[in-house]
Order: C-alpha cells, then structure tokens, then sequence
C-alpha cells in the first residue's frame, strides 16, 4: 500500500521542481530502511535504461537546440521529458526495492492479501515463490548439460530450447500432482494462502505518511 | 517487454489497473466454474515457475540474443489462469527484481494477459483439427499481439509536446527489432506442444 501511494505520487510528477522533491523523498525513503548498498546494486540495470530514455528522447525530440555536437542536436523539449521520465522511473524502482525487496515471501503475499487480493492469486503467488529457485536450478542444470554435449547455436537451437523446455514443463507438473497430494493430506481445502492480517497503529501511521507525501507531491506539482 | 514505471501518464497507469481488474476478474470467474479450481493451484503454479525461469533465459536469436515472452505458450497450457499467472509473476519480477513497474503493473499485465487469452482461443479454436499451425500462430502471433499493444500504450503515453514522427520511427525500429522474437516463440512454441502431445497430453487440455 505505501509502496503503491508513494509511486503513483511520484509518477503523477509532470514538473522538473516536484521531480527533484520526489527524488530526495525516494532518497530518504532509501536511507531510512539502510539498504542503499543493495538499492544502488540493483539499480545499475534501470540507470542505464533511464539514460538510453533521456539520451534518446534528448537527442530525438523537439525543435529548441540546447547544443549541436557535429551531426547531434540536443533538444531542450526531448531533453526535458528525458530527465522527467527518467527521474520517475529510479525514483519509484528505488522505493519499490528499498520497501518490497526485503520482506519475507510470506509477508509479501500476506500484504497483497490485505490489499484485497483473492486467496487463489495469493496460492499462486506463494507457490510460485516456493518454487521458482528449484524450477530455475533444473533450467540452468539440463542448460549445462545441453551446452557439455556441445549442441548446435542460433536458429537451429530454438527447438533444443523447446526440448529444454518441455522437460521442465514435465517435471513441473509430476512436481504439483505431488504438491497437491501433500496439500490434501495437510487439509488445505480451503488453499495455502495466508489470511489476510490486520493493521496496527504503526502501519496506519506509516500509510498515512505516505498518502501525505504522494499528495504533498501531487499538490506542489500542480502548484508549481 | 515490460512497460517500466514512469513513462506513461499516471492516468493511463491507474486505467491499467482498472482493466487489469476487470481481465483477472473475468478470468478468476471462468476458474471459479472448474469442477475443483483448488486443484488447477498448484499445477499453474509449477508451471509458471517453468515460464518465470525459462523467460530470465537469453535464447541466441541471431544477430542478438532474446529473452522469449512465452505468453501464448502460458495462454495454450494454462487455459484461464493465464492471467493471474501472468500478473503474479510480473508483480515477483517488479517487487523482487525491479523489472517492469508497480505503477506500470496494470499495462503490462494487459500486455502480456489479453495475447496470452488470445493463443488460448486460438488453440481451443483449432489446436485440434490444425496442431502445428495453431501453435505456430498462438506462439508467433501472442507476441504480435503483445508487440501492438506495447506500441499503442507507448505511442498514447509519451508527452504529446515530442515529435510525433521521431516517436513513432523509434518505436516502428522497436517493434521490427522484435519480430524474429515473434518468429523464434513461434518456433519454440510449435516445438513444444508437439512434444507434449506424443508423451504428456494431460498438460494440454482443450485437445
């Protein structure tokens, strides 16, 4: 829920001054659960994402010339929906894995069952979280033993690929006849999801900052 | 092909939610009618831990390489859990991984959900009488389908002050570096369900 409010706040930011707001705000929101490490880790792939956008669009869009570097022209419109674009997306990916990346398989699905999420989807989701390491591991082994046969490369590999694929698919459904077994005899008639938990004062707290600053943010955007 | 956050209007992000809703809502009803859905749960689930791992995978597709869709593939073997599959999965990869978006979620669940519908009627409609060219189709033509919607939300999303022609010459480059993708699942897909129906048909149901 507060990762949902602070990003569609932020994604609601149309100015570059409200851009800069919502870039120090998904800062503090960075610090304050001590991951920075791992957020600035994992944002290496989406900066360089962010800045094929603002280099594009930059370079693409518009008729005002900021800059002409040989056949170049940097375009201030382009260059301006760029840095917009590009400020949302880290700002918004950067409170998403500060907040989410963290939590528990467990909680995660335990949140999205508060959020109203039907407890088929949440079965879903925890299963495929329980077993999606296991499913990735056989891809990866059958992969290698594909690769020390010493196959075949480009198109003509697709339907090794194919072959990769449909053992997966077999193990995966011998995998949940067994699952389901298992299901029955533990009595989860009713499904494996968690119930849907409630909210203490420190989370309404927390979701009431955050419903704060998304219209803080919407409002100082509309104002500027 | 995931639509990241912050590149389309919030406006169109919060309809994508609600159509988002409104398609796995639908979908959840027609499960719902299964003579015992708890049963389909873990089967999607395996499944689509198979689709999740094999989509990481960058599959050679010369002169670059591809990480495949497989929306038609989830489409033609998971019937109507397809799209809850599709937005369980897209809401692990944006919450654990920071691929595609959270505000961004709704879009991209359309964008992979409603293909993934499509090869499943495909199928339906002709994987009995014609196998090999309705799995061809719903491999090759899911991937289209994805392609014209992630152009369309694209093109509608970006600010309209940009210059409409350079959009769409850069978009139009997008979507023709995709089509060996669209050839490549094609492929895997007919390769797939050819297999699957000489020695496992249970995992294809509707022939």
């Amino acid at each position: 829920m507060i990762v949902l409010v602070l990003a569609f706040g932020i994604a609601a930011v149309q100015g570059l001054v409200a851009l800069v707001v919502a870039v120090i705000l998904a800062i503090g929101v960075v610090l304050a659960t001590g991951r920075a490490r791992q957020v600035v880790a994992r944002l290496r792939a989406p900066t360089a994402l962010a800045l094929a956008i603002l280099l594009a669009l930059a370079l693409s869009a518009g008729d005002t010339t900021l800059a002409q570097i040989g056949p170049l022209r940097l375009r201030q419109e382009g260059g301006a929906a760029g840095v917009l674009i590009a400020g949302r997306l880290l700002s918004i990916l950067a409170i998403t894995l500060a907040l989410l990346a963290p939590l528990s398989p467990f909680r995660l699905v335990a949140g999205l069952r508060g959020l109203g999420l039907p407890l088929v989807m949440a079965d879903l989701a925890l299963l495929t979280l329980r077993y999606l390491d296991e499913s990735a591991a056989e891809l990866r082994r059958a992969r290698l033993a594909r690769a020390l046969r010493g196959g075949t490369s480009g198109w003509r590999a697709l339907p090794d690929h194919a072959m990769l694929l449909v053992t997966g698919l077999i193990r995966a459904q011998s995998r949940a006849d067994r699952v389901y077994a298992a299901m029955r005899l533990r009595g989860h008639g009713a499904g494996v999801g968690p119930p849907s938990p409630g909210l203490r004062a420190a989370d309404l707290a927390a979701i009431g900052a955050a419903i704060g600053a998304g219209l803080m943010l919407v409002m100082l955007d509309r104002a500027l | 092909m995931h639509l990241p956050d912050g590149i389309v209007p919030v406006e169109m992000a919060l309809a994508g939610y609600g159509l988002s809703a409104g398609l796995a809502a639908l979908a959840l009803s027609r499960i719902r009618t299964l003579p015992d859905p708890q049963a389909e749960v873990p089967r999607a689930a395996m499944l689509t831990t198979v689709f999740f791992a094999a989509s990481l995978v960058a599959v050679p597709v010369p002169p670059a390489s591809v990480h495949l869709m497989l929306a038609g593939l989830m489409g033609v073997m998971l019937g109507w859990f397809a799209v809850p599959a599709i937005l369980v999965g897209l809401f692990l990869q944006a919450a654990l991984f920071g691929h595609g978006g959270v505000t961004t979620l709704g879009l991209n669940g359309l964008i992979l959900g409603v293909p993934a519908l499509v090869a499943m009627g495909l199928w339906r409609l002709a994987g009995g009488r014609w196998p090999d060219l309705a799995a061809l189709g719903a491999g090759a033509g899911a991937v289209v389908v994805a392609l014209a919607l992630f152009f369309g939300i694209v093109l509608a999303g970006l600010p309209t002050e940009l210059d409409g022609a350079a959009e769409r010459a850069a978009l139009a480059v997008f979507v023709l570096a995709h089509l060996p993708l669209a050839m490549a699942e094609g492929v895997i897909v007919l390769v797939t369900l050819r297999v699957l129906r000489r020695v496992e048909p249970r995992l294809l149901p509707g022939v």
